[in-house]
């Protein structure tokens, strides 16, 4: 599965967001995230795709660019 | 003297169900919600008598505030809703009231999954959400937020006097005209294997009996070997009298006194005198003469050092009187819900008061000598006078609250 399709299906599943409201430009807070909601989002994508964002990386504004993020974070794990 | 205090609702997620009604009929009748549950797995772990509560939250609140909710979170906010909808409060007074809850251990089960994770799976990578999760705070905090409660959000956290001390404050803080509603209660959810592996090592949990696991907590029997650990949630709505004849709400009981106290003596052991000092403490706020009282519903848990130190505490609080009290442990058929357990048996007894109905000792056939006083053993009596009653609760770590109600 795609980063980017990973992030809306989790978003719909567990954070109940509106389907029609995830768009790739849209932010984690558009969608109604609070703080507490975000780290736990980003436990989701660390632990489906075995990766460790560092908290230095963890400043993407959109949907598109985590996506970006992560599939750079597992292009670099190389496997 | 301040101004009177009234229960106008309840919500129960209890061993027994969810309707205060039926629970106290179910009590009244001194029927078991005790059950053998199996802990831990097949070949590790043990069968013990319990009081657990069947309640699953579905989709009863949104799901992203299930996500940070500890199994002692759902339930007090689910009871909250069931208290809020029967006292019918709505608006401002609803929007200004207070929440004080009773809590003894917060997440349990959320503790336990990230040890789990850290020792077991040796992962540093346990949930960001453990903390918020395992907040004994969390049953007050969750219930301020889903019903937008702004005034204080308070959690007593005073091991199995927690509940009786929460709705003891919420009471003081209404009756002296700090708030005009309250939610209160307990909520407690600890039957967790790890939990329950520490209560069993205490030694203080009573084993199956032998008339069927139902038949294990007895208070004041001579078979009683300790307490069956239960779970759930309780929440009471309290209200001044001014704003309940406002909206012409018809209150469930009084709560006319308050008294609490401490043995400063040992961490397990009770204190027959501290026990009476809290009973006195709250006979006199109440301003009441101690021979009205006609009931008190005992926190008599069932271990065999116990049960006695409290019949003594009430012989010394009432002298000749005592003879004339019916002392009845609900205990012997929801088990001891701990941090909630005061909550369950306030709300028992307030609709004791409000049917003229006291609820018995269930399994009390031999009755224990040291315990020599009127038990209402087996079933629920009818007394049409009811008219004043107590609760009690005394804590681990010497912490001892009654509440003293009133019919309304």
């Amino acid at each position: 599965m795609s980063a980017y399709s990973y992030l809306a299906e989790v978003l719909t599943d567990k954070y109940d967001v509106d389907g029609d409201k995830i768009r790739p430009e849209a932010t984690l807070a558009d969608l109604g995230l609070d703080s507490l909601m975000v780290v736990e989002f980003l436990f989701d994508v660390e632990d489906e795709f075995d990766i460790e964002v560092p908290d230095d990386r963890a400043k993407f504004e959109t949907l598109n660019e985590a996506a970006a993020l992560i599939d750079e974070l597992i292009e670099a794990k190389g496997d | 003297m301040g101004r009177r205090v009234f229960i106008t609702g309840l919500g129960f997620i209890a061993p027994h169900g969810e309707d205060p009604a039926s629970v106290f009929d179910r009590v009244y009748q001194g029927d078991s919600a005790i059950r053998l549950v199996r802990s831990g797995t097949a070949d590790f772990g043990s069968d013990l008598p319990l009081a657990t509560v069947d309640f699953t939250l579905k989709d009863r609140i949104p799901k992203t505030q299930q996500l940070f909710m500890a199994r002692a979170s759902q339930m007090a906010v689910i009871a909250a809703e069931e208290a809020l909808g029967s006292s019918g409060l709505v608006g401002e007074s609803q929007a200004e009231s207070g929440v004080y809850m009773g809590c003894g251990l917060g997440g349990a089960e959320i503790l336990q999954e990230g040890y789990r994770t850290y020792f077991v799976r040796q992962s540093r990578r346990g949930r960001p959400s453990t903390v918020p999760m395992i907040m004994a705070s969390g049953p007050a905090s969750h219930i301020s937020m889903r019903f937008g409660l702004h005034g204080p959000a308070h959690t007593y956290s005073i091991a199995c006097a927690s509940s009786t001390v929460a709705i003891g404050e919420a009471f003081r803080a209404i009756r002296d005209g700090y708030l005009d509603t309250a939610l209160t209660g307990g909520a407690e959810a600890m039957l967790n294997d790890g939990s329950i592996a520490a209560w069993e090592r205490l030694g203080v949990l009573a084993s199956r009996h032998t008339d069927g696991a139902e038949a294990s907590s007895r208070p004041f029997d001579l078979e009683r070997t300790g307490f069956v650990l239960g779970e759930g949630a309780v929440v009471l709505v309290l209200e001044a009298e001014p704003a309940l004849q406002e909206r012409a709400v018809e209150p469930i009981a009084e709560i006319i006194g308050y008294g609490v106290s401490s043995d400063a003596f040992s961490l397990t052991e009770p204190q027959v005198t501290g026990q009476e000092a809290a009973m006195r403490s709250a006979i006199r706020d109440a301003d009441i003469e101690r021979e009205e009282v006609q009931y008190v519903n005992a926190h008599a848990t069932g271990t065999p050092s116990g049960d006695p130190v409290e019949i003594e505490a009430i012989k010394n609080v009432f002298e000749d009187h005592a003879a004339d009290l019916a002392v009845s442990s609900t205990k012997s058929v929801h088990g001891h819900l701990v941090g909630a357990s005061g909550a369950l048996e306030a709300a028992i007894t307030a609709i004791a008061l409000q049917k003229g109905r006291i609820p018995p000792t269930a399994n009390l056939t031999h009755p224990d000598p040291s315990c020599d006083l009127d038990c209402v053993p087996g079933y629920g009596r009818e007394v049409p006078g009811l008219s004043i009653a107590l609760s009690n609760s005394f804590a681990f770590g010497g912490s001892n609250a009654t509440l003293v109600l009133r019919k309304a």
